[in-house]
């Protein structure tokens, strides 16, 4: 009896998520990611950043005008500019203070190297001017190219290399700007860079962009699907019905969150089968079913306890624009820019993201006591999902 | 079969619901509970139907305490028709039944069909989704599923509410036919006409408490002035005069040439209800 009752609940739920068009939109979303997946960002690669060159002594040339350089120990000046009028600061480690982008130009002097602060004056043994290098003639020039805030500029013409970049916002991104504008000028762009992992550029695209959809499409359509049914037998009423049926109300619970999590462990799976292709696809499929399962189950769980607790779908629709911009917005920034800092760690959802990204990149979250949380999350919320429902049934009406 | 003592309710600090109310209902009886909005009839329904706990004083049904009785075979004793018609739009009213028929035995239940057609709901509609319905269909729907499961209690809230004069005379008979079964029935409403018409017994409820319980003739006649209202003809002009009922044991006492009409004075169970709390019932 019991278990016809939630074969019942089951299929009733299935029929809803039909009339409701859930797995259409499951469909649109599986198609157009992986169009975008395919056909644009496993493509996408960073243009490396122009360097302008104003040297109107042409002492890039000269090996002994640099030279004389070395030995002196002089240092080159970053010309960082902003518009802002305050001058951006440097730091001993020759890090970039950060630019506004507003008001009158500034100037920020700061020692040329990183780490190394040879790399700066290591031009001695270099004389073949770069092939990254792009001349202009005036000042004006090397200003008005620079202006797209991704392009550096390195002004020769006071004989002492002055950078010149406006910031692009992100700090660290300027430092990395400012670095391969030393090397360029230093010539020193051969053997650098460490190659970590046997991933190509395409798969390591892929594998990032497939976890990051993974990661907000679990957390909005988890939270959303389950919610968006839970109102309309709300708005039908027919929640108060199962409160005077001889049907178990854990029941009632685990077969809608039985249906979100077997449609989420698909889409999942052809999300990830598709993108990474059949090979990679299953060598990380069980890691990321498992941090799907998690994610989806507590999504799904938040989405019902919103659901049965607030009265109408405004408020519902409300408390998710706010969550979307408190929870889902600081990972994302967090994951997708140089935004960072040890707050992050403190943000649940950023544990989700990190394990899904870990699970998709092949090496998956082993540390228990992530398990232990997360284990610990669904429980409570099942027992709040639970607690608000038998009140909801009790509701006046 | 229905046995309340003292029964107290509080939705919180100052919000009592409920002051004691004690009453019985017998096997096979009609039980109706008059009250207007926010007298606490809901409230009593809702604990006797199991959905509200935490509730003082006892409560006894099928003999066993409510406290130790929600389990799945007392929801299978039980049939609830709701106010409003609480349907799943997007299903048929077969698909609806054939549904929340599911979670019961197969030996305690009715064919949908037959019970749809005894509620004369067009068939037309059978496998169209509830959406398409006007009110009255669907309420037809809501008390076949009230009935689908053959339930020994029936609780009935507004039963009549949002049907056309046919529907609710419809619904009156059907109401009539599961007494004769021995279906033990509770009804809340406000709908006095509807109280007396298929009462056994009806609480008067204001404010959390009974006001007076009793047969709705009990009532009537226990709160008469016992006269009758007479219209007659005499001498080619039209009169009125009101009259007791012993007075009209040797006859008419006044000269007429013809009655035009003759009305009982006897109160409706909303002028006891007045009577009794000094507020009406809707």
């Amino acid at each position: 009896m019991m278990r016809q009752g939630f074969s019942q609940l089951l299929k009733k739920d299935f029929r809803l998520m039909l009339s409701g068009r859930f797995f259409l939109l499951a469909l649109a979303s599986l198609v157009l990611y992986s169009c975008y997946i395919h056909f644009v960002y496993a493509k996408v690669d960073q243009v490396i950043y122009p360097v302008y060159l104003f040297d109107p002594q042409g002492m890039l040339d000269t090996q002994s005008n640099l030279d004389s350089q070395d030995n002196s120990g002089s240092q080159g000046n970053f010309g960082s500019q902003d518009n802002s009028g305050s001058q951006g600061a440097s730091d001993s480690q020759g890090n970039f203070g950060s630019q506004g982008n507003s008001g009158s130009q500034g100037r920020t002097d700061a020692p040329c190297d990183v780490n190394s602060r040879s790399n700066c004056n290591s031009r001695s043994s270099q004389t073949a001017r770069s092939d990254y290098i792009t001349e202009v003639d005036s000042r004006e020039a090397l200003e008005a190219a620079c202006e797209d805030r991704y392009s550096v500029g390195i002004d020769l013409s006071s004989g002492t290399p002055e950078f010149y970049l406006l910031s692009s916002g992100i700090r660290t991104a300027d430092n990395y700007r400012a670095i391969w504008a030393q090397a360029v000028l230093a010539g020193n762009l051969a053997g650098q860079a460490e190659v970590i992992g046997t991933n190509s550029r395409e798969m390591k695209n892929r594998r990032e962009i497939t976890a990051e959809f993974l990661f907000f499409e679990l957390s909005a359509v988890g939270f959303l699907g389950l919610a968006s049914l839970l109102f309309k037998e709300k708005q039908m009423g027919v929640i108060r019905v199962h409160g005077i049926l001889p049907v178990n109300r854990t029941m009632f619970i685990l077969s809608k969150l039985s249906l979100f999590l077997v449609s989420d462990l698909v889409f999942a799976s052809l999300l990830t089968l598709i993108n990474l292709g059949p090979g990679q696809g299953a060598a990380v499929l069980p890691a990321v079913l498992l941090q799907t399962g998690i994610l989806s189950l507590i999504m799904a769980l938040t989405g019902f306890f919103c659901a049965v607790r607030l009265p109408d779908f405004k408020q519902f629709s409300l408390l998710y624009l706010i969550l979307a911009v408190f929870i889902t917005t600081p990972v994302f920034l967090a994951g997708q820019t140089g935004l960072s800092g040890g707050w992050i760690d403190y943000h649940p959802m950023y544990h989700l993201f990190k394990a899904m990204k870990g699970a998709c990149f092949l090496t998956p979250n082993t540390q228990w006591p992530y398990y232990a949380a997360c284990l610990g999350t669904i429980l409570l919320l099942f027992l709040l999902a639970h607690r608000t429902l038998t009140r909801e049934l009790a509701r006046e009406g | 079969m229905i046995e309340v003592k003292d029964l107290t309710f509080s939705y919180g600090k100052d919000k009592e619901a409920l002051h004691g109310l004690s009453f019985t209902v017998a096997d096979g009886e009609i039980f109706g509970f008059l009250g207007p909005n926010g007298s606490g009839k809901s409230t009593t329904q809702k604990i006797l139907t199991g959905i509200l706990k935490r509730y003082g004083g006892s409560v006894t049904l099928f003999g066993k305490d409510l406290k130790n009785a929600h389990t799945q075979e007392f929801f299978r004793n039980i049939g609830v028709l709701f106010e409003f018609p609480y349907l799943y739009a997007n299903l048929s009213a077969l698909d609806n039944l054939r549904y929340f028929a599911s979670f019961y035995p197969k030996e305690q239940l009715r064919d949908p069909e037959e019970l749809l057609d005894e509620l004369e709901f067009k068939r037309d509609f059978l496998r169209k989704p509830v959406s398409s319905y006007s009110k009255g269909m669907r309420q037809r729907v809501s008390m076949a599923r009230a009935l689908i499961s053959n339930p020994r209690l029936l609780f009935l809230d507004e039963p009549t509410s949002g049907m056309d004069p046919t529907g609710a005379v419809l619904f009156r008979s059907i109401i009539e036919k599961e007494r004769q079964k021995g279906t033990t029935i509770f009804i809340t409403t406000h709908n006095m006409f509807d109280a007396d018409l298929l009462c056994d017994r009806v609480a008067l409820l204001s404010n959390g408490n009974i006001a007076a319980l009793d047969t709705p003739r009990n009532l009537k006649e226990q709160n008469s002035s016992r006269s009758i209202a007479v219209s007659y003809l005499h001498q080619g002009r039209r009169r009125e005069a009101t009259i007791t009922a012993p007075e009209l044991k040797n006859g008419f006492p006044f000269a007429y040439d013809e009655i035009v009409s003759i009305h009982s004075q006897e109160p409706t169970l909303e002028d006891i209800f007045i009577q009794y709390t000094g507020r009406r019932l809707s």
